[in-house]
């Protein structure tokens, strides 16, 4: 066999071609960027990002639906150009200088370049007019705050004064504790919005996404008149590990995940970030009243 | 200039390459499969990482791997060679995304170039001939009006459509409908998409390519043209250059084209522009190869330039020092790919340990491969044993060096496709220079 020893090694310098190259200064070394790859927690995958983010942030081996920027939820979900934000100058402060929370505040705005944990607005699907709104986990995990609980309420009045329909993504670690009983009280003045609109006669859509926990749970989230949720979603008022520990019991297999509350009745189906679009739209289809 | 080189790639373009780099004085770096630990281009460059088992969707194709290769040695640019992760739109980005430099375009060429409808839309709008052909066809009236306006023999194209199926010959106005009907239905069945469209049917044609060579400064040289009609099933067998029925007014037109084509998308690094060629000498863009194209050694006789070197150069950013007028075409060239298949038997692929090689020799003869005594040939990977190319001032010349050659070439161990070779250059249509794309049908046809 031949094998390298058997070759001298070869003495040519580099070659100076005479031009310098175009490249001023030095050339970035060769290195493999943390944002590259990322590993899929359902299968344990090494993936591309580019993948994971062309396949709507879905992992194309094992289809575990990686959470989704809420802004890009919105933008792709709505039909082109359709799209119109609402309250988005609206921003949290510290009114109890509660420590550390301006430093976080600060940082989730820099880390998901959006003023708040929500995002609403008007858009179409597939033609049908409605009222939006998504929550983004980037901005300190979803949690909701005065702010978060306005824009939510402004959704719902808005939405009954135009008589549009609602369809809401949550995602959310529960209320915000650094705002205190403010951020409680969220949650009854969100339901107090959402009863309005449901007595205008008009339809609320919600979509429990990956995790939906705490005080939007016990919410605005589960107000939809259609409850819906994507696959594999953890959907809990206290977590699993704060229950165990609480009542010193194992849990049974899967509990709290969206597939366990379908079959419980909690749930009306479980819906794929594929097939997304086109269910709502066939929902808000069927509940469009006839001109 | 870079220092160190990866070689995406295995087999002879990877000896070639290496080859290239070791005059250039650049350090190289080779990749293999579990399959390849005793392949040449491992030992001949300086370093070597295994990047997964015998598989290529395993190594050769392993993203993942081979750019971990190149961060971990420190190349600084990756070369992939043609075929495998050559025109991979994806790694070309991956590559950029590193900071590794891909020798080739990038990332956003590869990806327009790729898509074939939209290369043949860029190139009528830079006014790239085409071959004639409607839009999508909507409903019967308007397939009658733009097949009237194309004229007979069409065929009719599934949008969708690949692997010969959605494909139907129309040779009448009343075969139109039944055969647009068939195809849509066809393709709605293979690939959810019955979209159709026209197409003028080219027969008997050429397939005639132009090699391209472009800077990062818009500096755009043509080398001339390869004829490479003589083929199986898609699969080049033997090319030559110049082809015999491209006249001087031809092959300016033709050239004047593919510039115009580099041009109007901005083009990058060494390319090929594919072109058919028909009776009549009129000729039309197929497609663009963004990459080194396996018959690049053709090219390389007749210029006297080495094509891989000049890719290297213009991927670290050298402008080209020479302009059209320089470049001069003299002699013709012939390539016979030797590949591991037994043509008596159906061109089943053949694998095996080379008992005995003879490399033919002498002035302008040349042979590409990465085969040696006592190597043994795994089953893997295609069927390339290597390259074997003659040069000489005429192509008469040319013709009788490469029987010669042919004739001294020794491979035993594994069934080639030498011999064929042989027939194929005694051939009268092959003499003649008149020969067709349907050249290898017609002939197994005969026999």
């Amino acid at each position: 066999m031949l094998k390298r020893a058997n070759f001298k090694p070869s003495r040519n310098t580099l070659e100076n071609f005479g031009i310098a190259t175009a490249a001023n200064g030095t050339p970035e070394q060769p290195q493999i960027p943390d944002r590259l790859c990322v590993k899929c927690p359902g299968c344990g995958k090494m993936l591309f990002t580019i993948d994971v983010q062309k396949n709507d942030n879905v992992c194309p081996e094992c289809s575990y639906h990686f959470k989704m920027p809420a802004r890009k939820r919105l933008l792709s979900l709505c039909d082109e150009q359709s799209f119109t934000e609402w309250d988005s100058t609206l921003y949290s402060k510290d009114f109890l200088s509660f420590p550390g929370y301006k430093v976080k505040l600060k940082s989730s705005r820099l880390n998901s370049r959006e003023n708040e944990a929500v995002i609403s607005g008007y858009g179409k699907i597939s033609g049908s007019p409605c009222a939006l709104f998504a929550m983004d986990g980037r901005f300190m995990m979803g949690s909701m705050g005065c702010v978060v609980g306005e824009k939510i309420t402004r959704v719902f009045e808005r939405a009954t004064q135009q008589h549009l329909p609602v369809v809401g993504f949550t995602l959310s670690g529960g209320a915000r504790m650094q705002e205190g009983t403010l951020s409680l009280m969220q949650m009854a003045k969100t339901s107090g919005a959402v009863k309005r609109h449901s007595d205008a006669g008009l339809l609320y859509i919600t979509i429990l996404t990956n995790p939906t926990t705490g005080g939007v749970t016990a919410s605005f989230a589960m107000e939809g008149d259609i409850l819906l949720a994507e696959p594999g979603a953890l959907i809990a008022f206290a977590g699993p590990r704060v229950i165990e520990q609480t009542i010193r019991q194992k849990l049974p297999k899967g509990f709290q995940s969206a597939e366990f509350l379908l079959e419980k009745g909690f749930l009306d189906d479980i819906v794929a970030r594929k097939d997304m679009r086109h269910t709502l739209s066939h929902l808000l289809k069927l509940h469009e009243k006839e001109a | 200039m870079f220092s160190k080189i990866l070689i995406a790639n295995r087999g002879e373009i990877a000896v070639r390459i290496i080859r290239a780099c070791k005059e250039m004085g650049i350090a190289t770096v080779a990749v293999f499969s579990a399959a390849d630990r005793d392949a040449l281009h491992v030992s001949l460059a300086d370093e070597s990482v295994c990047i997964g088992p015998a598989r290529v969707q395993d190594s050769y194709l392993n993203m993942p791997a081979i750019l971990s290769a190149a961060v971990t040695t420190g190349a600084q640019a990756i070369h992939p060679g043609y075929g495998l992760l050559s025109e991979n739109a994806k790694f070309a980005q991956l590559c950029e995304e590193c900071h590794i430099t891909f020798i080739g375009p990038d990332s956003g060429l590869i990806a327009k170039l790729g898509d074939k409808d939209e290369a043949k839309r860029t190139m009528r709008a830079a006014g790239v001939p085409v071959v004639p052909g409607s839009g999508l066809i909507d409903s019967d009236a308007t397939a009658l009006a733009a097949a009237k306006e194309i004229g007979y023999p069409l065929l009719v194209k599934a949008r969708a459509g690949g692997g010969g199926r959605g494909i139907r010959l129309v040779n009448s106005a009343e075969e139109l409908l039944p055969a647009l009907h068939a195809s849509a239905k066809e393709a709605e069945i293979a690939f959810g998409d019955g979209a159709c469209y026209l197409e003028k049917y080219l027969n008997p044609v050429k397939h005639i390519e132009m090699q391209i060579l472009c800077d990062n400064y818009d500096n755009v040289l043509c080398l001339g043209e390869r004829e490479c009609s003589i083929q199986r099933k898609h699969q080049k067998l033997l090319e030559e250059s110049p082809a015999v029925c491209v006249t001087s007014q031809l092959r300016h037109n033709m050239m004047e084209a593919a510039s115009k084509a580099a041009k109007a998308v901005h083009y990058r690094s060494l390319g090929t522009i594919e072109f058919l060629v028909d009776s009549d000498l009129s000729f039309y863009f197929m497609e663009m190869n963004t990459r080194l194209q396996v018959e690049h050694p053709v090219t390389e006789m007749v210029t006297g330039m080495d094509l891989v070197k000049w890719q290297i150069r213009v991927a670290s950013g050298i402008q080209l020092p020479f302009a059209q007028k320089d470049v001069r075409l003299r002699g013709h060239a012939i390539e016979c790919r030797i590949n591991a298949e037994d043509p008596e038997n159906g061109f089943v692929p053949s694998c095996g340990k080379i008992n005995l090689l003879h490399i033919p020799g002498g002035p302008w003869v040349r042979f590409d491969t990465a085969l040696y005594q006592d190597y043994t040939v795994p089953p893997f990977y295609d069927s390339l044993l290597g390259k074997l190319i003659v040069y000489a001032q005429t192509r008469e010349e040319a013709i009788r060096k490469m029987q010669a050659a042919l004739a001294e070439l020794v491979i035993e161990g594994v069934s080639n496709t030498a011999e064929l070779q042989m027939d194929i250059l005694s051939d009268p249509s092959f003499l003649d220079g008149s020969y067709h794309t349907d050249f290898m049908e017609k002939r197994e046809k005969l026999c």
